[in-house]
């Protein structure tokens, strides 16, 4: 789908192949701001959000456990180079049964395979919720769970912040999982937007927007509409993504400011600007998309 | 633009219902059937109960020797129908498109429009499912599809717990693993006709065109090819403006099993909703007749009505066959609900082919439009039928 242009890239940073996205792509609302054609079906909406990013955040699963047939589907309207990242299902993070998660992991492994085996699964995104502390049940139960996921590609992502702490990050390095950076609102319990690095195979970073008075509304609308300016994302490509890059092998970065089409909007203008300091190579697209820059395929 | 429709559906509404009023039921077989009655059948079940063997419609007497410690308790339906209501109350604020089933647990949200507002619809359906079993002690089923048709199957499919999410192109993907009996969609007759020619799978029936399915169906076959491709455009009504139809109660005030005395409330049931009818221009093609028996069996009957009609007369004639369907224990009726359904404008007289039942008709409406025309101006009591008059 992309060619590579001849250009190199910027040799005083090492080889770290950056990929940006979106946390999920099938939003109805995205048509109206002109992200899709207008009646664009939901069926037919991968097919052209590839045409822009080379990868997606799948939130769905977190929703219900992945199923192979479905995800072997959605592979198949994306080239074989369109990566994946699948949320973590609720009843492992959000919802869980004592009795029964062992089981889940189990069930969430099976469904998963299938992108595991095309190679196109990047990571597994674990988010825990807002309650989840640094208690000796939670960290129990977060190494049984991380046992049980062993040997799959993992990122966590902690929303309090007692889990920022040093001996933490030790464990995550030593399991090589990836700690997920975030960038939120400047709001008191949140978890920190660190740029610290705990697998040196990839880092993670999830742009949720800063929008202060709808965090904690209790509605997506609410909470993920904000928009990065120009200046917020520039100053975030030349420092902290700049400073990942150089501690890491790949990288991914997701917009979750999904609301009237902001995330992709934002991705977009974060890879031209990644682009532009030498961070992503510029590559030129087929006829069919538009004249955008896209990041380098290989 | 895709649709998008939530099911929620909580499995064994009754059970769950009194699992509320009782926590002690949780996690025991509970089996819902009016005692006392010597004959008396299983209403509804818990999933405990069911595992162990006891279906829908079995003898209690059956039932207790399959799953000998269950807790029978008789059928209240009024809890059922407060708890239906506050069920529906929950969902109100998320869409005007919400559909309810009868009492039974069942909803239909379309949130295609609302996403806007609340955000993707399945994040709205786990919000609402959270929000329900938080406030009611329910734990609804929930899907999100494109349609109807298909978010109730995948809610069938995941039962008693879980959810499902079919994704807009995925319909034909997803029912054509299923067997056949999985779509709610397909009825008995058709079931028995796939499976004269072995046809169990929707796979199967699927690889049947247009032409074929003609042959075996008929004049069913043009819905059949689209149910087992997942294609279903009914609407969701507006909460407020469900299916249009007259309903109409009667509450005996003592339990009875007089015949004269019931037929004759039926009849007044009918006189009700003929005028109803006749004053807005409209004829029922389906009649539903729905008794609740003094031990707290419910038990609902329809028969269709060829051709539709708003006469009192043909009604009553229909409500009667269709109370013999539903009046079959010698028990006594404390409710009845007399439901008008399927209305339509009146279909344009035809002429008979033979000319003994056209005079009786043609009788029938004039003496309906005489009575009418007594009763609009001197009052409903000025002329009444003599079987009314009965059971005074």
């Amino acid at each position: 789908m992309y060619a590579q242009t001849a250009k190199k890239p910027d040799s005083s940073h090492p080889a770290c192949r950056l990929r940006v996205g979106t946390s999920g792509y099938s939003y109805a609302e995205w048509a109206d701001a002109g992200f899709y054609p207008a009646g664009t079906p939901a069926g037919r909406m991968l097919p052209v959000y590839a045409r822009f990013f080379c990868i997606v955040e799948l939130n769905y699963t977190w929703y219900q456990m992945p199923k192979p047939q479905a995800l072997e589907r959605l592979a198949s309207q994306a080239s074989p180079n369109f990566r994946f990242t699948a949320k973590l299902t609720r009843s492992l993070t959000h919802e869980v049964e004592p009795a029964q998660w062992c089981g889940e992991a189990s069930r969430y492994r099976d469904g998963i395979s299938v992108l595991i085996q095309s190679g196109q699964l990047m990571a597994v995104l674990a988010q825990f919720p807002p309650n989840f502390d640094r208690v000796l049940k939670n960290r129990r139960f977060l190494a049984a769970l991380l046992d049980e996921l062993d040997g799959i590609p993992l990122a966590m992502e902690f929303r309090h912040r007692s889990w920022a702490h040093d001996r933490v990050f030790a464990e995550l390095e030593r399991r090589k999982i990836t700690m997920v950076t975030v960038d939120t609102p400047s709001l008191p319990g949140l978890f920190p937007s660190l740029d610290v690095v705990t697998n040196p195979e990839l880092f993670y970073i999830r742009f949720h927007g800063r929008n202060e008075r709808g965090w904690r509304s209790g509605s997506m609308q609410k909470q993920f509409d904000y928009h990065y300016t120009d200046e917020q994302l520039f100053e975030l490509a030349n420092g902290l993504v700049a400073k990942m890059t150089r501690q890491a092998r790949e990288g991914v970065m997701f917009f979750n400011n999904h609301v009237r089409g902001q995330a992709a909007e934002n991705a977009r203008t974060l890879i031209s600007m990644l682009v532009e300091i030498g961070l992503m190579e510029k590559i030129t697209t087929t006829k069919t998309t538009q004249p955008w820059t896209a990041p380098l395929f290989t | 633009m895709d649709r998008a429709v939530i099911h929620l559906n909580v499995a064994d509404f009754a059970v769950a219902v009194e699992r509320v009023v009782d926590s002690r039921l949780k996690n025991r077989p509970v089996i819902i059937a009016p005692e006392g009655a010597a004959r008396s059948a299983v209403y509804d079940m818990s999933n405990e109960a069911f595992l162990a063997g006891v279906r829908k419609g079995m003898a209690l007497r059956q039932a207790l020797r399959i799953c000998k410690d269950a807790f029978v308790l008789p059928p209240h339906q009024d809890r059922y129908e407060r708890a239906m209501k506050a069920f529906f109350k929950h969902t109100l604020p998320y869409s005007p498109l919400i559909e309810t089933g009868e009492g039974d647990g069942h909803i239909f949200m379309d949130v295609t429009a609302s996403r806007r507002l609340f955000g993707p619809p399945m994040d709205v359906a786990w919000r609402l499912r959270n929000k329900i079993r938080k406030d009611l002690g329910l734990d609804p089923i929930w899907s999100v599809a494109p349609n109807k048709l298909v978010a109730k199957v995948a809610t069938r499919l995941v039962k008693p717990t879980g959810e499902y999410i079919v994704a807009a192109g995925e319909e034909e993907n997803f029912l054509a693993t299923l067997p056949v009996y999985f779509i709610t969609h397909i009825e008995k007759d058709d079931l028995l006709r796939l499976s004269e020619f072995d046809f169990t799978k929707v796979s199967q029936v699927v690889s049947l065109s247009m032409k074929q399915l003609q042959v075996l169906f008929g004049n069913r076959s043009r819905f059949l090819y689209e149910t087992v491709r997942g294609i279903d455009f009914s609407p969701v009504l507006p909460a407020e403006k469900s299916v249009p139809r007259i309903l109409l109660d009667h509450e005996f005030g003592d339990d009875t099993n007089d015949i004269a005395k019931v037929e004759s409330v039926l009849y007044r049931l009918v006189e009700k909703s003929g005028k109803q009818l006749r004053h807005r221009h409209l004829a029922a093609r389906c009649l539903v007749l729905v008794i609740d028996y003094s031990d707290g069996l419910r038990c609902i009957r329809q028969k269709k009505a060829d051709p539709a009609t708003a006469n009192d007369m043909a009604l009553f004639d229909l409500a009667r066959e269709v109370l013999g369907l539903a009046w079959f224990r010698r028990v006594r009726i404390r409710h009845m609900r007399l439901i008008c359904d399927r209305l339509i404008f009146p279909p344009a007289h035809q002429l008979e082919i033979f000319p003994q039942s056209f005079e009786k008709n043609r009788r029938r409406i004039s003496l309906m439009e005489s009575i009418d025309s007594i009763r609009s101006r001197f009052g409903n009591h000025a002329i009444r039928v003599g079987r009314t008059i009965a059971c005074q």
